[in-house]
Order: structure tokens, then sequence, then C-alpha cells
């Protein structure tokens, strides 16, 4: 770092300054005793008190967080069997088909993608609610766990495999001992990937809720008309702090045990 | 392996975890009865009080929802999946839906308290005899002004609009039926003509407003308006009375060649599971103890005339707001003109934008 520029340091303190300035701005006016976000009329907690004392906004809140864990659990399981699949595809034309069909799916518009779920659940009757969230949302986070699993699969050298199966691995072993360990970095990552994309999405969410389930996204969207009140401030301070505090103990943790990971010799 | 194992229960354990306490939750705030009525409603549109009090007298367990726009809303129900009871659309919506069958008909007579609603509210050219509506708000278009960036001037006409002294301060809500509504009042047609020379004409009027013109906004015209970035703008009355919620300075008009009167309503969709619920969730609204409690929390003009004398006469006599009968004798509700006539609307609304520039 000692040989930055300060120029350059100054560039990227700008680049976080724009990143993180309309969050601390949110925060900022959550402690406002004013109504709204127009003037700061004093310091007060009350609006992280309503939070927690609006029943219907922590169980959408926790709704939230429920559909983001399992539906970034289950694509991670089917993304990374997926990847895996298609990497020992040995027609190189067929390999190539598939990705281009995962990568549609990722550049794909959400509402096209949300209306089409709509359609194709009430068509088969699935009622709309925390099932068809969480099959929406993991419709759309597979094709995400693919494209992260998948570079680290083609750097793997195939010689591992041959290696472990000269030594007697059953191909049960070759996938739980030596691709699995060497693609962890992979896995972890799409699977946070999921987990965001699931906790912001609105466009796909909003098609597919109903039955009393619903997001926060969705929630805080229908209030445009009306006005968003400053208790959403306090909760996205609250979401903030706690992604925060989850981030920096994930590194602490990953630091922690940085002892590397070698394919094919298990702990 | 053992990592991915650790994890997959850690998530696991954290969701079980949450599915208990989201449970929990719902017991505390829910009876346990079968009796379900889904409301589908504007986000901050209704006190949750109410709805709390509601569950407690009539032991029918409510889930409420809510929707950010007219198109959104009937997108919904028109496709399925969940069976809303109840949902609250603005009056051109209402008559689309009317359309697509997509409504049932209201039973008044299940409805004891329709007696508290103003005559006035009732019987309107979207729904003749209140057949598949019931008012729910109601307010106007009007112009929204901060007389502090203002020097003295008011807005009794439409037509002081027009005065060159107002160059670059005035902020248009994205509308064409408002806009172009605002340009054939202030020739002294009617905001619901079908005469395309009016039209025209109302269009061309508009053009020369160009100047005067900052801005076509959404939804931002309201923070626009309270911070003092912009001086004049035409609104609906219940954004002025958000912006005027902050910023007391600022004044709303309904200027005296008449404007618009908008309504939301109550249906019945006909995706409805609980007809009955509905039918006793809308005779609980029109209580005029209620209705004056959601007037004082939502903001927006009630039409239950028996809620008026319990409420703030500070905000009941303001005329702004709840105007005289003999003011709105000069305002109209939109009428439905059909795709076609509407398309033309919308074209002169989009060659004036494109004028404008």
């Amino acid at each position: 770092m000692s040989r930055t520029s300060p120029i350059a340091k100054v560039y990227l303190f700008l680049v976080f300054a724009f990143l993180y300035a309309p969050i601390f701005y949110l925060i900022f006016y959550s402690f406002n005793s004013g109504g709204t976000m127009s003037s700061f009329d004093g310091f007060t907690l009350e609006h992280y008190g309503a939070v927690f004392q609006d029943n219907r906004l922590m169980v959408i809140v926790i709704n939230t967080v429920l559909v983001a864990l399992l539906s970034a659990l289950l694509s991670s399981a089917i993304g990374v069997l997926g990847a895996v699949g298609i990497i020992f595809i040995q027609r190189k034309k067929y390999r190539q088909t598939l990705l281009t069909m995962n990568n549609i799916l990722i550049v794909s518009p959400d509402v096209i993608i949300g209306a089409s779920l709509l359609i194709l659940f009430t068509l088969i009757g699935i009622k709309l609610g925390f099932a068809s969230v969480l099959i929406a949302h993991v419709a759309f986070s597979v094709p995400i766990v693919v494209l992260m699993v998948l570079p680290k699969l083609q750097e793997m050298n195939q010689s591992y495999i041959d290696a472990a199966l000269d030594l007697g691995a059953s191909k049960r072993d070759i996938f739980t001992k030596v691709i699995l360990p060497y693609i962890q970095p992979g896995v972890f990552a799409g699977f946070f990937l999921a987990l965001t994309y699931s906790l912001d999405d609105f466009a796909v969410t909003f098609f597919v809720t109903g039955n009393g389930f619903s997001t926060l996204s969705v929630e805080i969207y229908s209030m445009a008309r009306a006005g968003i009140t400053l208790t959403i401030n306090a909760l996205s301070g609250i979401l903030f702090i706690v992604t925060f505090v989850l981030v920096l103990g994930y590194y602490a943790l990953s630091n922690k045990m940085k002892s590397p990971i070698r394919a094919g010799v298990p702990k | 392996m053992t990592k991915y194992i650790q994890a997959i229960v850690g998530i696991l354990i954290v969701c079980v975890l949450l599915f208990f306490v989201r449970n929990e939750l719902n017991a505390s705030s829910n009876s346990k009865s079968a009796d379900v009525l889904t409301i589908y409603n504007w986000g901050e549109y209704m006190d949750p009080e109410l709805v709390d009090r509601f569950e407690e007298e009539t032991g029918i367990r409510v889930i409420y929802e809510t929707f950010d726009s007219n198109e959104a809303m009937m997108t919904k129900i028109e496709q399925g999946g969940t069976s809303y009871d109840l949902a609250m659309p603005s009056e051109y919506a209402i008559e689309k839906m009317k359309e697509n069958n997509l409504l049932i008909p209201i039973d008044s007579s299940k409805l004891p308290n329709l007696q508290h609603i103003d005559p006035y509210f009732l019987d309107l050219p979207f729904d003749p005899g209140n057949e598949y509506s019931i008012p729910y708000f109601w307010g106007t278009v009007g112009v929204a002004f901060n007389p502090t960036l203002l020097e003295g001037q008011t807005f009794e006409s439409w037509e002081d609009l027009w005065d060159p002294a107002l160059k670059d301060e005035i902020i248009l809500v994205d509308g064409a039926r408002e806009v172009i509504g605002m340009g054939l009042n202030s020739l002294g047609y009617s905001l619901n003509s079908t005469n395309p020379a009016e039209i025209d004409e109302a269009r061309e009027k508009l053009t020369t407003l160009s100047p005067n013109i900052k801005a076509i906004l959404g939804d931002e015209i309201v923070e626009t308006m309270r911070r003092g970035e912009a001086s004049i703008a035409l609104v609906w009355s219940g954004q002025a009375a958000d912006i005027m919620w902050v910023n007391e300075d600022i004044d709303y008009v309904v200027p005296k060649e008449g404007s618009n009167l908008w309504f939301d309503n109550m249906v019945i969709p006909s995706t409805a599971a609980n007809v009955e619920g509905a039918h006793k969730f809308i005779n609980f609204m029109l209580d005029p103890e209620v209705a004056a409690q959601n007037a004082d929390y939502v903001g927006y003009s009630t039409p239950n005339k028996d809620a008026l004398p319990i409420m703030d006469p500070e905000v009941t006599e303001d005329t702004r707001f709840y105007p005289t009968e003999e003011m709105r004798e000069r305002l109209e509700v939109y009428k439905n003109l059909g795709p076609e006539m509407l398309g033309k609307y919308n074209e002169a609304f989009l060659k004036f934008k494109i004028d404008a520039q």
C-alpha cells in the first residue's frame, strides 16, 4: 500500500465514499426524531423500537432471511452437481450449448423470469406463498452458482482424478474427497452470491408472493405511494450492521483456518 | 467434506430457529381462526391497529398484503394463485377490472354502515349504483406552491401558471390525464373531453407553458418540494398533504376553473374466497370512528361524513383537503374514455413532452 500514489488513494477513497454514502445517509436519518428525511430534528431511537414492535415487519424480515438461506443452500447443491455434470461432458458442442443456456438465464431480465414463473405456478396449481418464492429463488440462483463453481473445476488438474482412480478410489470418493475440497472456495462464493441475490430480489419475488407471504423488498417497494417511514431506515441500519458483523466474522474465521486445502488429502 | 457438513448443519439450525420465531410472532398477532380474510392494499394505506381490532372483534384472521400500483395489483388478481378477498384500486382501475370480470358485486344490504358515507361520493360514473365498489379515500388534483419562494404569487386560476415571471419553476406530475386535463380545464373544457380538436388545442396551450416547466416527475416531487428545490408543482392532494406535513410554508390550491376528483375504493375481486368476511371488513371500515382513526393515520380525505365531527377540526375544516360542496361542483371524476381516446391523450402528452424539451 505504501507505494500507491496519493492520487490513487484519493481516487480509491472517492469510489468507496460514492458506494457507501447513500447507506450512511439512510442510517443517519434513522436516528431522526422528525418523521421524514428532509431535516434532522434531533436524536431518537424510537424508530428502532418501532421495528421490534411491528410484528408484521419482523415476520417479513424473517421470511426474507429464511428464503435467502434455504434457496442459497438448495441452489448451491443443485449448482455444484450441475457444474460437475457440465464439465465432464466430453462433446465440446453440447458443453458449450449447456453453458450458453446457463448464461442466458443470468442475463435475462428478472421481470420475464418472474412473469413466466407466475404463469407456470398458477398453471400447475402451486399455491403462491413460501414454496413458490423458494422455488423461484432457487431457479434464478442456480445459474449463478454454476458460474462461480465452473472456473474452479476448469483450473483443477485432470491428473488428480486420474491419480485417485489409479489408487482405487470409487466415483463417490472422487467426488467427495477430490473434487469437492478442491472447488470449496467456488462453492462458498456461489452460496454467498446466491444469498445476496435472494435477499435483494424484487422483480421475481413480486410476481410469486401471495397468501400473506411477503419479503422485505416487495414490502418496501409498495410503500412508494404513501411514503416510506423511518422505521425502514432503522431496519436497513440493523441489517447493514448484521451483514457487516457477519462478513467480518467470516474473514476472521477464514484467516484462522488458513490451512491450504490440498486435493485428495482428507483431513 | 466436514466443512461442508458443518456449514449445512449450521444453516439448517439457523433456519429452524428462525422458523420457530416466525411462528411465535404469527401466533401472538393472529387468532387461530380458520376464517381467513386476505386484504390487498397500497403500502402504508391503513392503520395496522385497525386490522388488529377487526381480528379481535370478529375472530377472523387477516392476511394483509401490499401493492404499489393499480397495474401490478390487477396482474396479480388476474393470474389468481392468491385468494384476495378485498382490494383498494383507484377509480379508473375499477372500470378496467369490471370490464375484465375481475370483480364480485357488493351486497349493500350487508353494509348497514354505508349510511355514513356522504351521498356525494356514491353513484359515480365509474361505478353507477356502487354495484362493485365502496369509497375508501378521495382527493383532488391541484397546485402545490411555496409562497416564500414566490413573492406573493397565488394560484386562483390555471392561467396563473402561464405567468412569464415563473420561468423554470413548475414541476408537473408525469401523468397524461392529469397534465392534458389541466390544459383542457384551463381552456374551460371538460377533462373528459372526447373532442380531438379540444385535446389538440389543450396540447398547444400546454406547449406555450414549456418555458415555465422545470421538470416532469413521479413520486420524487414530494421530496423536491419539501426541500424547496422547486416552488410550484401540479400534484394530487395526497402528495400535497405529504409535502405540507413537513414543509409548512407550502400551500395547496385547486384552481377555480375546476380539476379532477379522484377515488380509491374497496372492491371484492373475483378471486375472493371469503366474500362474507370481506363484507364484514368493508362494514367495519365504514364505521365513523374507524374511518376517522384511519384517515388520521393515512392523512388522506375520508368520504365518511359522520367521521368528520370526530376528527381534528383543524383538518376537516381545511377546505384545501375537504373542499366545500360549492367548490366540489367544479370538480370532475375521470370517465373511462376507452382505449382509443386514452391513446389520443397519451399521444398528446407525449407530443407535449417532446415539444417541451
